[in-house]
């Protein structure tokens, strides 16, 4: 599903430039569950964002579904993003402005999916996760950990073939965090592929494999199980 | 779609209370000036459309020669109607009127009751069908069947005779013409040059039937068949002039054709109408200018309020982005949000239109009603402005807010902070450039105001009333008046005149030598003497007119200005007096006396000759007697003086006019100027200010974290609002120093206008640079106090 080769991505500030990707390579494969580990300023999240299609490499290769994707515009890169990946972020990101139901919509409006449609979808995914109950509330009324889950909801609700977690358990308490891993867990073995960047070995070991990344490289690379 | 921007828009909105406050009441302001003054010009523009023949209907001017300085008349003399129609086949019918006595207030006589009238017109019966007259009572074809008929406006009928029934009653105009009324017709449309309150037939007085190519005083109104070609027949018209006239008598060299719509707005350059209701392109150009300019910088608030609000929704721009919405998408949510806020202004602005148009009457005196405010073009009005408000306010938020990369969640996004803050401040700076500019004038406008009114005119106008006496059966009775009021106690001295200052003097010629065939141009005036000491005019040499003028003595005595004097050559006033002097009024004149120049007319002109004569056999009538008044009680001294003048007038009605008042009349266009330039300035500021207090806001919360932390290091309050305030007083600053010339410019140029004018002085720029910088100061600092004193531990702790 997705062959980088190569990859690099450098940071030119008036002083320094920094080299946050260097000639990175690795593939994932559909249905994987992969977790990137390293320490901070590694270019962890660098990475992510490429393969999420938010950000364009300044070299190398990045090959998603068969597609060279580098050096796409954003244009290109939009329109791929919006029916191939969800996102799951550290800070979650909800919209304050919008109620539950509303965040959770947001994805199925931008793709043009019609209301009724909508309605059932976003009904569906909420009470996969539990939140139904929830669906009226702003994000501020709700807890850390039910607002993960309105984000991970959000990620879910147009059946994305890849979702992009950035330290979804990093402002999460462990019960939290737990429970927000098992929702990951359940949506890869329903098929979908995951890449997560943490810094906790305990979440990690929900993966299929861990990266370990230095300095914008790959250093090791573990397989914990073998991917279906 | 839709529906969902509306509810996040909606949502938005509402989320920032003070932003959009702020926001509307700046747009509201601006559209409720935008949609009063759209009003007053929409009726300014509508003049005269009415008419069944208004497309066809125009009025002849004709351009005078080089002699009187190819000037533009309205009016011509009696013989120029009846030829055009006769020799001009695309002319359907023509109409000449003339205002009785030459625009003087008439003096109406019915049964013993008197009255004074403006309106009342002579003209050829043709007007009725040209314009449409609707008769509530008799007709067309008799209002003029009977000799000595006038026919009056319904309001007019009401005024002189109430309920009682008009048709077939008598008025006597000035003592001499007695009328009959044969029609009523319904009162001509507001909107319309043509101001008849009485009409009589002009064929019934030798100003209709005894046509002349000489005396210039009747406007002429043409009727052209439909689609006629109207420079064809301004040149068969102008062709008349050699076909009637002798070469060395044409003072006019060419007949020129105005249609009746433009008449009410481009007649700045017409000369010598007679209708009151005239008004200019230049005030509703500058009056459009401005509001549009009000409406313009409270665009800019919104601009502003908006990218700077950007930042805290950057996130959620930026979600909405990696979720998938495209920039379109994002554009649209800003225009919807934008257009939103725009109605609610325009629901507001309009509605707050209503509230102050009884404000905008007594500050104008204009007559705008609500009705006026729902005519259509103002609707339509409205929806251009709402679409072309939501487009340029809501231009530069959406363009700079829909560009914001999804990036900005991780923090990975170069803000592009630098380039809009500037733009920002560029706005701002616009805003308060715009203001001061308007505040300089607002300050040279009043300053020129105040020193007109102090100028030493050279003669005094206060404390004189003049009063009418052109309506006296005999000459008689102007003395009796003249001996009465004379020996009242109240009364200083008391002039007969021609005419007052600057009103109804006759124009004449000085001549150095009796051959010449040219000489300057003046203006003279009879008077029967004591015209000295009534105005308070300063004499050079000589003495004053004398007193009385002995049988058989048939010198013409003249006191003149200084000006003529001058053009005459004469060294010393002393050496002119008793020499003759060479005009049009006869061989025999002297000069008596030599007076100081004095401004007879607006000090916008000029002092040019002025000549006072008395004489047995004067060609002028007594019109006017001035009387110099020293009363306490004013009303009670008004009073005796109505008594005294029906006692020696007891025909006439008493018409009267202050002096002072007359004078400041002269001033009346730019005493306008100074109230709507004060009104836009101080608008313009005030939605500034919203904008800044806007910023204000904006920028102490955006800075509550450092100000916290400043304080936890020991930053005193007033050093913490001085940090905040600086800022925007550089922006105040550099706006001053752009405005300054701007101003300068401008201002230079409309005191051009004035023959008469104050400096432009450094204090003026002084003034309103501090007065800009102190209500900015006032602005910010609230902000900045605020934020300065609160307690930095809960700012701290909730970031
Ligand atoms: N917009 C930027 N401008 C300049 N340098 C940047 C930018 N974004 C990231 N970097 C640099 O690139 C390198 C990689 O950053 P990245 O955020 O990918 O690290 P990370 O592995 O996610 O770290 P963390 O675990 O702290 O989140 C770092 O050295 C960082 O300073
Ligand atoms: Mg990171």
């Amino acid at each position: 599903m997705i062959k980088i080769t190569d990859l690099e991505k450098y940071y030119a500030t008036e002083e320094v430039r920094t080299i946050a990707l260097n000639k990175l390579s690795f593939n994932v494969k559909e249905g994987e569950f992969v977790a990137i580990m390293g320490p901070s300023g590694c270019g962890k999240s660098t990475l992510l964002n490429i393969l999420g299609l938010l950000d364009d490499p300044d070299g190398g290769s990045f090959i998603f579904n068969d597609i060279e994707v580098s050096g796409f515009n954003e244009r290109k890169r939009a329109e791929l993003r919006k029916h191939n990946i969800g996102f799951v972020f550290q800070s979650f990101n909800l919209i304050d402005e919008l109620t539950v139901f509303e965040n959770v919509e947001l994805p199925l409006i931008y793709t043009g999916v019609k209301a009724a449609e909508r309605k059932e979808r976003v009904e569906a995914v909420l009470e996969k996760m539990q939140i139904m109950h929830r669906r009226k509330h702003f994000p501020q009324q709700l807890s850390g950990g039910q607002q993960q889950r309105v984000a991970v909801a959000r990620a879910v609700v147009n059946n994305p073939k890849l979702i992009l977690a950035d330290e979804p358990t990093g402002n999460l308490d462990s019960s939290n965090g737990n429970e927000v891993m098992a929702l990951l867990t359940e949506l890869n073995e329903a098929g979908t592929t995951i890449i997560m960047v943490t810094h906790s070995e305990h979440d990690a070991k929900y993966s299929h494999r861990i990266i370990r990344m230095l300095d914008g490289q790959k250093v090791t690379e573990n397989i914990l199980m073998e991917a279906p | 779609m839709i529906r969902n921007y509306f509810k996040i828009a909606w949502r938005n909105i509402r989320a920032n209370k003070l932003f959009t406050v702020l926001n509307i009441a700046g747009l509201a302001i601006g559209i409720c000036v935008c949609i009063i003054l759209f009003s007053f010009v929409n009726t300014e523009l509508s003049f005269d459309k009415m008419y069944s023949n208004s497309d066809d209907i125009y009025r002849v001017n004709m351009e005078t020669s080089e002699e009187y300085n190819f000037e533009t008349w309205a009016t011509m003399p009696n013989a120029v109607g009846p030829a055009l129609e006769q020799d001009i086949p695309q002319i359907k019918r023509m109409a000449r009127l003339i205002k009785d006595d030459f625009g003087a207030t008439a003096s109406l006589k019915i049964g013993d009751k008197n009255f004074t009238e403006n309106n009342l017109y002579l003209a050829d019966s043709s007007v009725f069908k040209m314009f449409d007259f609707e008769f509530l009572q008799g007709n067309v074809e008799t209002a003029f069947s009977k000799p000595k008929s006038v026919v009056l406006s319904q309001t007019t009928k009401k005024r002189l005779f109430g309920n009682q029934e008009a048709m077939g009653q008598l008025i006597t105009v000035n003592n001499h013409d007695t009328l009959e009324v044969s029609g009523i017709y319904a009162d001509l449309p507001k909107i319309s040059v043509m101001d008849f309150n009485m009409v009589y037939n002009i064929m019934d007085s030798w100003m209709g039937t005894n046509v002349y190519w000489s005396n210039a005083s009747y406007e002429t109104f043409v009727q052209l068949e439909p689609n006629a070609n109207i420079p064809e027949i301004e040149n068969q018209a102008s062709a008349l002039i050699d076909k009637y006239v002798d070469k060395e008598d044409q003072y006019f060299t060419k007949f020129l054709l105005q249609p009746l719509t433009k008449i009410h707005l481009y007649s700045a350059e017409v000369r010598e109408g007679y209708s009151t209701k005239l008004g200019s392109i230049t005030t509703i150009k500058s009056l459009l200018f401005l509001s549009l300019l009000v409406l313009f910088i409270a665009c800019i608030n919104y601009m502003n309020l908006a990218t700077a609000n950007s930042r805290k929704r950057a996130k959620s721009i930026g979600m909405n982005k990696v979720l998938g919405a495209s920039r379109r998408h994002m554009l649209s949510l800003f225009y919807v949000e934008t257009g939103i806020m725009v109605f609610l202004s325009i629901v507001i602005g309009y509605a707050i239109s209503f509230l102050i148009l009884p404000l905008f009457r007594s500050i104008t005196g204009n007559e705008l009603g609500y009705q006026d405010l729902l005519a259509a073009p103002i609707l339509i009005g409205l929806l251009i402005i709402w679409i072309l408000v939501t487009l340029i306010a809501g231009s530069y938020p959406a363009i700079s807010m829909s560009s914001i990369s999804p990036l900005i969640l991780v923090n990975k996004s170069k803000t592009k902070g630098a380039a809009s803050e500037l733009v920002r401040k560029g706005l701002v700076v616009f805003q308060f450039a715009a203001s001061i500019v308007l505040i300089i004038a607002v300050t040279v406008i009043l300053q020129q105001m105040s020193f007109i009114k102090n100028k030493n005119l050279g003669y005094d106008p206060s404390g004189i009333v003049a009063v009418s006496v052109s309506s006296a059966e005999t000459g008689q009775q102007i003395q009796s008046l003249i001996k009465s009021l004379e020996r009242q106690v109240a009364v200083e001295s008391v002039s007969a005149v021609q005419s007052m200052p600057g009103a109804n003097e006759s124009g004449r010629a000085v001549l150095k030598l009796a051959t010449d065939n040219t000489g300057m141009p003046i203006a003279s005036c009879r008077t029967d003497g004591n015209i000295v000491q009534t105005l308070k005019l300063n004499v050079l040499a000589g003495t004053e007119l004398p007193e009385t003028i002995t049988e058989g003595d048939s010198i013409i005595y003249t006191l003149i200005n200084e000006k003529i004097l001058n053009y005459l050559g004469y060294q010393t006033p002393d050496e002119a007096i008793g020499k003759i002097i060479h005009t049009e009024l006869g061989p025999r004149a002297l000069i008596t006396g030599v007076v100081e120049n004095f401004n007879f007319n607006s000090l916008k002109e000029d002092i040019g000759g002025y000549m006072y004569y008395k004489s047995r056999r004067a060609p002028e009538g007594i019109r006017t007697l001035l009387v110099r008044y020293n009363s306490q009680n004013l009303s009670q001294f008004m009073e005796q003086l109505q008594s005294t003048f029906n006692e020696a007038l007891p025909n006439t009605a008493f018409d009267y006019q202050f002096l002072d008042r007359h004078v400041a009349q002269l001033y009346a266009s730019e005493e306008r100027t100074a109230r709507t330039a004060t009104i836009f300035s101080a608008l313009a500021i005030f939605i500034a200010c919203l904008g800044l207090f806007g910023l204000a806001a904006f920028t102490a919360e955006q800075r509550r974290k450092e100000i916290g932390v400043r304080k936890v290091l020991g930053a005193t309050v007033t050093g913490i609002t001085q940090l905040l305030s600086k800022d925007f007083l550089k922006l105040v600053l550099v706006a001053f120093v752009i405005a300054a010339p701007v101003a300068y410019w401008l201002m230079h140029k409309w005191l051009l206008d004035f023959a008469y004018r104050t400096e432009i002085t450094w204090w003026v720029f002084v003034f309103a640079g501090l007065a800009a910088l102190l209500i900015a100061l006032l602005t910010v600092s609230f902000q900045a106090i605020k934020a300065a004193v609160a307690n930095p531990v809960k700012s701290l702790r909730t970031e």
